[in-house]
């Protein structure tokens, strides 16, 4: 029994290095700005020390996060954050899966193409795609210039709530796609095969066979697309409305802008509690699929 | 079990010409979206006069490139993105990769725990970490400071090198290394020869996607490197703001371009499923 004293001895050591760096470089932070979010305002850190509208009490209050969140722009703007991530969500998994269904099932050059082309986004500055989607869809765009020869009138959806979800789709996608791809390669064959043979037509194959056993990934995409998207902020920040703003967006003007650092880390903590709960949904999902330990 | 409603577009998808044409604007649309906005920014680098609705500029010239080179910025920023993101991902490696090991191939208290409370931290909002990352590292020195730029970044990247390992080595079958040590090898012969080799599409994968993730990172960069540690992607946002379309266009194809010869080395490694192992899929 010693060598297992002694397994688990180095497995503890090992596995502490990226747990030790997470815990100081996130979890070590993010327990501070709890903790001043609370009303505990530290003397030594000018960052926070200086800010406007401080909340300052030597017991914990919720009198940030009242104040916050009654507020009807705060409102505004989770309610625009939580539409955005819905909707980016599930145009994400739209369109991922219609990549991967190509590349698993469409005809041969067709896959190939849409194979070497969807990984493009990964490879491209998030900054450089928002400011992509402005020379393209903005007001007097070369779309706009398209249309207009076209002789179709033209609203940019840019600097609207489309234009977010527009950007984030395309930044997510190649991740999404991957994954759902991933999944779609270990399907049976036969299963598909023998639907197909007895005459099942394409969309209820999708619908009977593909999607139920697809599940895990599907939700992993998700959930994993749901937490980066509600705390995202370069898109938001280029592309989208001036106000309301998604939260990573609000956060930055809490801080910078209207120096509030307080309002930020309670935003913050908001956004963590959201995300969160899509990470709890996450580990239920792979829970299912594999065990670790 | 809910009968399945017989639309009447039902009839245009019985046609394979139909079927076929509809596929064939899938697929353009698809195109379009992914690819558009990048060749209307390419367009826009080499563009000297563009009036709207012209749907190409009207003329062409270099001039815009000669002024991003000449511009004193751009060096200066290329210089601490390929010193940052490249040292982001062997500080990863020395950090994460053991771990990966031990997470796969050991047996200790608190595995899945630690497993998945990398994910729980990871979730938490960037901007909200920077935020309070900056007033630790301020009270540690590290507020413009090389090193500190480099943990900012290594913030988004421990995760991706933790657990696309983890599933790189759980997928290097036991049999091979028995095998090995059978034939008299040692242990750490059966890692280096046996298990690593096995692993290193998985380690490569991950390595890419974190230089990709550091190379990228703006916001924490620009909280705690400031003022005198800007990357290209912080360089990327004033230009956005203050320069005409053409600066940033030519300054997001020189972006671009280290990422883009890295997609052609990678492309093949990437489809090939480490990935989504690494992320619970299978």
């Amino acid at each position: 029994m010693k060598n297992s004293w002694r397994e688990a001895l180095i497995g503890l050591c090992l596995a502490a290095l990226p747990v030790a760096a997470m815990f100081v470089l996130v979890v070590l932070p993010a327990f501070e700005g709890l903790r001043f979010s609370l009303g505990y305002v530290p003397g030594d850190n000018p960052a926070y020390s200086t800010g406007s509208h401080l909340v300052t009490s030597s017991t914990p209050t919720l009198e940030v996060y009242r104040t916050l969140l009654s507020s009807p722009f705060v409102q505004a703007d989770l309610r625009l954050t939580l539409t955005v991530t819905l909707f980016t969500v599930l145009l994400i998994l739209l369109v991922g899966y219609s990549l991967a269904l190509l590349v698993r099932f469409g005809p041969g050059r067709l896959g190939a193409a849409v194979r070497s082309l969807y990984l493009i986004p990964m490879f491209v500055p998030v900054v450089i795609a928002a400011y992509a989607f402005i020379t393209l869809y903005g007001s007097r765009g070369w779309l706009d210039a398209l249309l207009h020869h076209v002789g179709i009138g033209y609203r940019s959806p840019i600097y609207g709530i489309p234009g977010i979800v527009m950007g984030l789709v395309w930044s997510h996608l190649p991740f999404a796609t991957l994954l759902l791809g991933s999944g779609l390669d270990a399907l049976p064959e036969e299963q598909v095969e023998a639907a197909r043979d007895s005459g099942a037509g394409f969309l209820s194959i999708l619908w009977r066979i593909i999607l139920p056993l697809n599940l895990t990934p599907t939700m992993i995409v998700a959930a994993f697309s749901g937490i980066s998207v509600l705390g995202s902020y370069t898109v938001p920040a280029l592309l989208g409305p001036n106000a309301p703003q998604m939260v990573g967006v609000a956060m930055e003007q809490y801080f910078g802008a209207y120096r509030q650092p307080q309002g930020a880390v309670a935003l913050a903590m908001i956004t963590f509690a959201l995300a969160a709960a899509i990470g709890a949904l996450y580990v239920w999902g792979i829970s299912r699929t594999r065990r670790h330990g | 079990m809910q009968p399945v409603r017989r639309l009447e577009a039902v009839w245009f998808m019985r046609v394979p010409q139909m079927r076929r044409a509809l596929l064939w604007i899938l697929v353009l649309a698809l195109g379009f979206f992914l690819l558009m906005p990048l060749l209307t920014l390419v367009l826009w680098a080499f563009a000297d006069v563009w009036r709207y609705p012209s749907l190409l500029p009207q003329m062409y010239s270099l001039k815009w490139w000669n002024w991003v080179f000449h511009n004193g910025n751009l060096g200066k920023s290329a210089l601490w993105s390929f010193t940052t993101a490249p040292v982001v991902v062997l500080l990863a490696w020395v950090i994460c990769l053991p771990a990966a090991y031990a997470f796969s191939r050991l047996n200790f208290p608190g595995k899945r725990f630690f497993f998945v409370a990398l994910l729980a931290a990871d979730s938490f909002p960037r901007f909200g970490i920077y935020i309070s990352v900056a007033t630790l590292f301020f009270q540690w020195g590290l507020i413009g400071n090389y090193w500190g730029v480099v943990l900012v970044q290594l913030i988004n990247v421990i995760v991706t090198m933790t657990w696309i390992p983890t599933a790189g080595f759980d997928g290097v079958p036991r049999e091979l290394e028995e095998a090995a040590r059978d034939s008299g090898a040692n242990p750490l012969q059966v890692f280096w020869r046996v298990t690593l080799p096995l692993a290193l599409p998985s380690i490569l994968v991950a390595s890419i996607l974190a230089f990709l993730s550091a190379f990228d990172e703006a916001q924490g960069t620009l909280v705690v490197g400031a003022p005198d540690i800007t990357t290209l992607p912080v360089l990327m946002y004033s230009l956005v703001a203050n320069y005409p379309e053409p600066v940033g266009a030519v300054f997001s194809i020189l972006l671009s371009i280290p990422n883009l010869l890295l997609l052609i080395f990678a492309r093949r490694i990437l489809l090939s499923g480490y990935l989504a192992a690494g992320f619970g899929v299978r």
